[in-house]
């Protein structure tokens, strides 16, 4: 049997292809689930807590709500401050059989898998959502108030859809991270991407070639990823010009407005007396 | 200001604001009727700016009261949005929300703050949209307009919440000079319709020509107010003599 294996790099890929292709596809897609659902709900942890940090303190405000929101705001920091400052092999160990041993939770592996990435995720994303909030010009929300929005409508319609256009490059990131870094989930069980090239490494002792593919399809999912996310900013920034709500043809030499055609046409033009030029 | 029976809308009392020990406003009296024009003028940090921000509660007044409709806006219990949304307010930077088109930035305060249904804060944004001369534009974004076009926009915007009384921050100071005709246009075309307002500007001529009242101030304090005309021609106070002899001599 172990003569008819074959012995080079590219045989022992396709063997390990053929033979196991479809388990590594599984484990690429679990991988894909856990960082996508990881990424949004740390997201969502992120901006609440995000949103609890920048909520502003004013002079004349109700003592409780002062002590209220200084108490929440120091959990809060210290949430940040530990999830963020130990490593998430360790989090994911900790989490799962502190969970197991002490508070008799068996977590599946899914759910063990999503509140980890998320919980790590939320403790990043704390401290992008404040910097995306602080970013916007307080102008914007001092336009807000003075049309009467509280602050929640003032954060909800006008800071926070800024905020996230300043911050997607940042949850990009931490999706590419998410990707790469539910690796570490293999300690806690977790049949992700990783932890199938690791058995089928194993089972030929092939740890080169089946760490190939692994990073191949690492990298062409981050790839497509930070590609995807490059793609909805651009569509967040909307387009360069707009159109005139008028039927006055006076109103479109302005030269702001994107005139049906012209800059092709006189592109055109362009090249066409170019061309005539150089044939002279 | 004008008749005594004319509506008040607007009464400051005894107003003062300091920034820790740097006192900006100094014991401010004064009062705004139904169809009013008032001019602020005065120098740069005279506090103008911030009386208006007061008056629209931006800053906290350090002491005083601020009587809209006789009732006292400093009150805690008191609703600051309510307040806003009845109050118009223009700034010198536009303060346009620049993840909305034109459009939007005049139909959003409609629908979240007073409620109204799509379609009637579509039309009547639309109405002041077409009074300021920017219907063209509903599709831009405020980074496409020029300034003189977004400070238009955000007139239109104050409009379309139907408020009582506009208050306008310098409203010209950011802009080219050769746009600061249209939105002085706007401006007068909106006084001549008895809109209530209360401009601090740095244009005298405005000030002069457009506005009911005009109040002086300097270091904080409001040396004098009275009809334009009388201002302008004979000074009362050797301050605010001063300071126009510079503005109309220059």
């Amino acid at each position: 049997m172990t003569s008819s294996l074959p012995t080079d790099y590219w045989g022992r890929i396709s063997y390990l292809l053929s033979k196991y292709g479809s388990s590594f596809l599984q484990g690429a897609g679990k991988t894909l689930v856990i960082a996508l659902v990881g990424t949004f709900f740390g997201c969502l942890i992120g901006f609440l807590v995000g949103i609890v940090q920048t909520i502003p303190i004013a002079k004349n405000d109700p003592p409780l709500k002062k002590i209220l929101l200084r108490f929440v705001r120091i959990i809060l920091s210290i949430y940040v401050e530990v999830f963020r400052g130990t490593p998430m092999m360790v989090q994911a160990m900790f989490i799962y059989f502190g969970a197991m041993q002490y508070l008799n939770l068996h977590m599946g592996m899914w759910t063990a898998a999503f509140v980890i990435v998320s919980i790590n995720t939320g403790a990043y994303m704390a401290e992008t959502v404040r910097g995306g909030v602080l970013s916007v010009d307080i102008g914007q929300t001092e336009g807000a108030r003075a049309i009467g929005m509280t602050h929640f409508q003032t954060m909800l319609y006008v800071v926070f859809p800024q905020a996230l256009r300043n911050i997607i490059p940042q949850i990009g990131n931490n999706l590419i991270i998410n990707i790469k870094d539910s690796s570490v989930l293999s300690v806690i069980g977790t049949i992700e991407l990783f932890y199938v090239a690791k058995q089928n490494a194993g089972t030929y002792y092939w740890y080169f070639e089946a760490m190939s593919i692994a990073m191949a399809i690492y990298l062409v999912m981050t790839f497509v990823c930070s590609r995807l996310l490059r793609w909805w900013e651009r569509k967040l920034d909307g387009p360069a010009n707009y159109d005139l709500a008028t039927t006055d043809s006076l109103a479109y030499t302005s030269g702001m407005v994107s005139f049906p055609g012209s800059a092709d046409d006189m592109f055109n033009e362009h090249s066409r007396d170019a061309d005539r030029e150089g044939k002279q | 200001m004008n008749e005594a029976n004319a509506e008040n809308i607007l009464e400051i009392r005894h107003l003062s604001k300091a920034f820790g020990s740097n006192v900006v406003l100094r014991d401010i009296d004064f009062k705004v009727n139904k169809g009013d024009v008032i001019s602020i003028i005065g120098a740069s940090g005279s506090g103008k700016s911030t009386l208006l921000r007061c008056t629209n509660l931006l800053e906290l007044p350090t002491s005083g009261e601020i009587l809209f409709h006789g009732k006292n806006i400093l009150n805690r219990s008191f609703n600051a949005s309510t307040y806003r949304a009845q109050v118009g307010m223009v700034f010198q930077s536009f303060n346009l929300f620049n993840n909305m088109t034109v459009l939007e930035n005049c139909v959003v305060g409609q629908v979240h703050v007073l409620k109204k249904n799509k379609q009637d804060a579509d039309q009547t944004a639309r109405k002041y949209l077409e009074r300021v001369g920017m219907l063209p534009y509903i599709n831009a974004k405020p980074r496409q307009i020029s300034g003189g076009q977004k400070q238009r926009v955000a007139i239109a915007r104050a409009l379309a919440m139907d408020p009582e009384v506009l208050l306008f921050d310098e409203p010209t100071s950011a802009l080219d000079p050769e746009m600061v005709g249209e939105v002085l246009q706007v401006m007068k075309s909106l006084a001549s319709d008895g809109m209530t307002m209360l401009v601090v500007t740095h244009e005298m001529a405005f000030a002069r020509d457009v506005s009911t009242f005009v109040a002086f101030m300097k270091d904080g304090v409001l040396w004098e107010q009275g009809a334009p005309k009388e201002l302008f021609s004979c000074p009362k106070r050797p301050e605010t003599k001063e300071f126009l002899s510079r503005f109309l001599n220059a």
